[in-house]
């Protein structure tokens, strides 16, 4: 008992222990156990399982926010499995027969019948065929082997597992044993020329798929991960919007940066109708996803090779198709968007068996043949040239940038400071020429003086807080978005995260960028309530500014958040800007960056 | 009255010592670091210090910092704290002892030498003095749910005045009524701040406290 106890306490701690490291997504990867405890030990439910682990261990963020969805898919997965059980017999399928005569709509006797063989569950009524007559075999309760079939010498016995028969116990003589599993539409057993006994034995409550979870769990289980999944579900939309738009803008700029490789899906499905839906086929267009996420030159060398392959194909389809005259008929069959029945369409296969031909050949030099010559001419790297790019481009936008912003600081002290200094001068001036005269009108002159020089000072001051704003200066970026969102006229709620300085040119891009996110809500959304989330981790800072406002923001109209895509690109930095009409916000920014330990203050 | 000035630039600290002495204050310290400024508000134990806010050694907001630390150890030293800017946050930060004797002005008010000594002179009593400018942030800011909306309008504004470290009867002058009528309005905003009548000049500082939203 104690032993117990000091376990379960350990297990207690190792596991609050890792779900503060791995945050709230590692739940993650029970949830996946549960589904792989729902729906059986499937090779999908398993890769399902790896792929949580990966995902908990890997993106503990894109975990947390998956998490929901996973709930109530399987929640949804679970109810439905319940509903479609045969053997389902527990007071919460009354409901759910209910809801399935909604859906399928029987006759209401045969929904009596059903809930009849609910609220009596654990008798079945099967039938077996023995040596070519059928029998009925009356089955229960769950478990117990309850019904043994005779078999004259040298029988047969036929019968349907699956629909509440799991397995099958079929003695032979005396100590014999087959245990027959799975879903067989028919199975049977011939027994030894003694003949014997075969015990059918009903297995209630187990999955028909070879799920763990006994019918009596499966639904409360179902029912408790669909609610847990929509409770939490609101609050990590905004977090799953982040991600979609993250997402978004990471897949445009690998179609950016390979053009070609985004063909290969496109070509892979149209693989399927060329070779048909099989096995291989479908496993040849997730091999195809992978390439084209993970390999994207791969991808791109791969789609005039397949397109290669679809031409072999329709050619010999052509080739070989049997003309009418020969009385053969062939069943029809699909190639492309052609559906082949004569030899005509047949014909018509061919031609466009000609067209995918004539697109690899276009496509060869474009992806295999400067994908070679990348390799074969030394020095030359199509990704390097692809980064140079790049960098060329945002280094033009950030010189660009600091030369209007020059521009815009020369025009400020122009206009402003300088004006006014000039101003002063000719003040003090005068004042030194009225001041034996009439000294009354010098002191009216001084006064004024003194007021100009408050007005240059107020220049000089606001000019300086739009180049380094001094909390930014003093405390770095955490401490300059509260001091921010106090200066903000509608409450901000923070969730700031950052233990240490940024370097002076990340923070400076950053603050801007938040800054121009907020003046965007105060000044076009209405909003009236505003969610800045600042976290640093992995070496990415990721701000998230959200508002309840009109939305409908845009970096492509206005030249604000432009601006600032274009600043974060300096450093690598991506915006992501999510703002359907009528709203929410929801800016995210992303910059690769590293974290310097905090500045202890002196004190 | 004893006052310890903490400025790094060598004009504005002589500008600040002569413009003190000028008006009677006795200058038991003149200091140009944060280090120095702390030893001298702990030897010196003035009755007022007028602090810059940036100061070596980081030239961050050490003089705040080193005025914050002495406020702990020697609870409601008067501060008065000068910065070519100013920041809410960092007024909530002196704010939030609400032991009242801080300030917080921008260096121009310095030009307006009566209205600064007299701010220094109001933060030595024990007041509460911030910057116009901290003030008409603070307006345009507010949370539906606080006391402060409560207020009518001619009782937001006294106290806004109260912010700004004025008594009662430079508000009488400023809003052209009787000093009567702005004790009535300061009693009226005492009751629906729901503060006590005890010491006066505590309710002040508290009222402004929660003006501030410290």
């Amino acid at each position: 008992m104690g032993d117990m106890w000091i376990l379960f306490i350990v297990g207690w701690r190792l596991i609050s222990r890792m779900l503060r490291y791995l945050g709230r997504g590692a739940l993650l990867v029970p949830v996946a156990a549960m589904g792989m405890a729902l729906f059986g030990f499937r090779p999908w439910t398993l890769a399902a399982l790896v792929l949580a682990v990966i995902v908990a261990v890997w993106r503990p963020a894109l975990a947390t926010v998956l998490l929901p969805v996973t709930m109530v898919v399987a929640g949804i997965s679970g109810l439905v499995a319940a509903a479609t059980e045969p053997g389902a017999n527990f007071w919460t399928v009354t409901a759910l027969s209910v809801l399935k005569r909604r859906l399928v709509r029987r006759p209401p006797n045969v929904v009596k019948q059903v809930i009849d063989k609910i609220r009596r569950p654990p008798v079945i009524v099967r039938q077996v065929i023995v040596n070519g007559h059928a029998r009925t075999v009356r089955l229960g309760p769950p478990g117990v082997p309850s019904r043994v079939v005779q078999v004259p010498p040298g029988g047969s016995v036929n019968w349907a597992p699956g629909a509440g028969i799991q397995g099958v116990t079929a003695g032979g003589g005396p100590g014999t044993q087959v245990w027959v599993k799975g879903p067989p539409a028919l199975a049977w057993q011939t027994l030894g020329p003694g003949g014997g006994a075969v015990h059918l034995s009903y297995a209630g409550g187990v999955r028909p798929g070879g799920g763990l979870w006994p019918g009596g769990l499966l639904v409360p289980l179902a029912l408790l991960l669909l609610t847990l999944g929509l409770w939490l579900l609101p609050r990590n939309l905004a977090g799953l919007r982040t991600h979609a738009a993250a997402l978004v803008s990471s897949l445009r700029r690998r179609m950016l940066e390979n053009r070609w490789g985004i063909l290969l899906m496109p070509v892979a499905l149209l693989g399927l109708t060329v070779f048909g839906v099989h096995l291989w086929t479908v496993a040849a267009l997730l091999a195809c996803l992978v390439t084209t996420v993970r390999w994207p030159v791969i991808a791109a060398d791969l789609v005039p090779v397949a397109l290669t392959a679809f031409a072999v194909r329709g050619f010999t389809i052509a080739a070989s198709w049997p003309s009418a005259l020969a009385g053969l008929e062939r069943p029809g069959m699909l190639y492309g968007v052609i559906m082949v029945t004569t030899r005509q369409t047949a014909m018509l296969a061919g031609a466009e068996a000609s067209a995918f031909l004539v697109i690899a050949a276009w496509l060869v030099p474009r992806t295999i043949g400067a994908h070679a010559r990348a390799a074969l001419v030394p020095g030359r790297d199509l990704e390097l040239e692809g980064r140079v790019q790049r960098l060329t481009e945002t280094r033009d936008l950030a010189v660009d940038a600091a030369a209007t912003e020059l521009r815009r600081i020369e025009r400020d002290l122009h206009d402003g400071a300088q004006a006014r200094l000039v101003a002063l001068g000719m003040n003090l001036r005068a004042v030194e020429r009225m001041l034996p005269g009439r000294p009354e009108a010098a002191l009216a002159l001084v006064a004024e003086a003194r007021e100009t020089s408050l007005r240059a000072l107020n220049d000089l001051r606001d000019l300086v807080r739009g180049i380094c704003p001094p909390v930014l200066a003093d405390r770095g970026l955490g401490h300059a978005v509260r001091a921010l969102a106090l200066d903000t006229p509608f409450p901000v709620d923070l969730d700031i995260d950052l233990p240490g300085r940024l370097t002076a040119p990340v923070e400076s891009a950053c603050y801007f960028a938040v800054a121009e996110a907020l003046a965007n809500a105060v000044r076009h959304s209405g909003a009236r309530q505003v969610h800045i989330r600042m976290h640093h981790a992995g070496g990415v800072l990721r701000i998230q500014v959200a508002d309840d406002g009109a939305g409908g923001a845009d970096p492509a109209l206005g030249t604000g958040l432009r601006g600032v895509e274009q600043r974060l690109a300096a450093f690598d930095g991506i915006l992501a800007v999510n703002s359907p009409p009528g709203g929410p916000t929801m800016i995210a920014m992303e910059v690769p960056c590293a974290l310097s330990s905090p500045k202890i203050f002196s004190s | 009255m004893r006052v310890v000035v903490a400025e790094d630039l060598f004009l504005l600290r002589d500008g600040l010592t002569r413009l003190l002495s000028a008006h009677g204050f006795e200058i038991a310290a003149a200091v140009d670091s944060a280090p120095g400024l702390l030893c001298a508000l702990l030897e010196h134990r003035p009755d007022v210090a007028v602090v810059d806010v940036r100061l070596p050694p980081s030239f961050a907001d050490d003089g705040l910092q080193a005025a914050l630390a002495a406020r702990q150890q020697v609870p409601g030293l008067p501060v008065l704290l000068l910065s070519q800017y100013v920041e809410q946050l960092y007024a909530r930060e002196l704010l939030a002892d609400q032991s009242g004797a801080v300030g917080y002005l921008l260096k121009d008010r310095v030009f307006n030498d009566d209205q600064f000594v007299d701010a220094v002179r109001t933060v030595a009593a024990g007041g509460t003095v911030m910057d116009p400018d901290v003030v008409t942030k603070l307006l345009g800011r507010r949370a539906r749910d606080e006391p402060v909306t409560r207020l009518s309008a001619r009782e937001r504004e006294v106290l806004a005045l109260m912010a700004e470290g004025r008594s009662n009867g430079a508000i009488a002058q400023r809003l052209f009524v009787s000093e009567k009528a702005v004790s009535k309005h300061t009693t009226s905003i005492f009751t629906k701040l729901g503060l006590a009548a005890s010491e006066d000049d505590n309710r002040r500082v508290l009222a402004v406290l929660a003006y501030l939203n410290a």
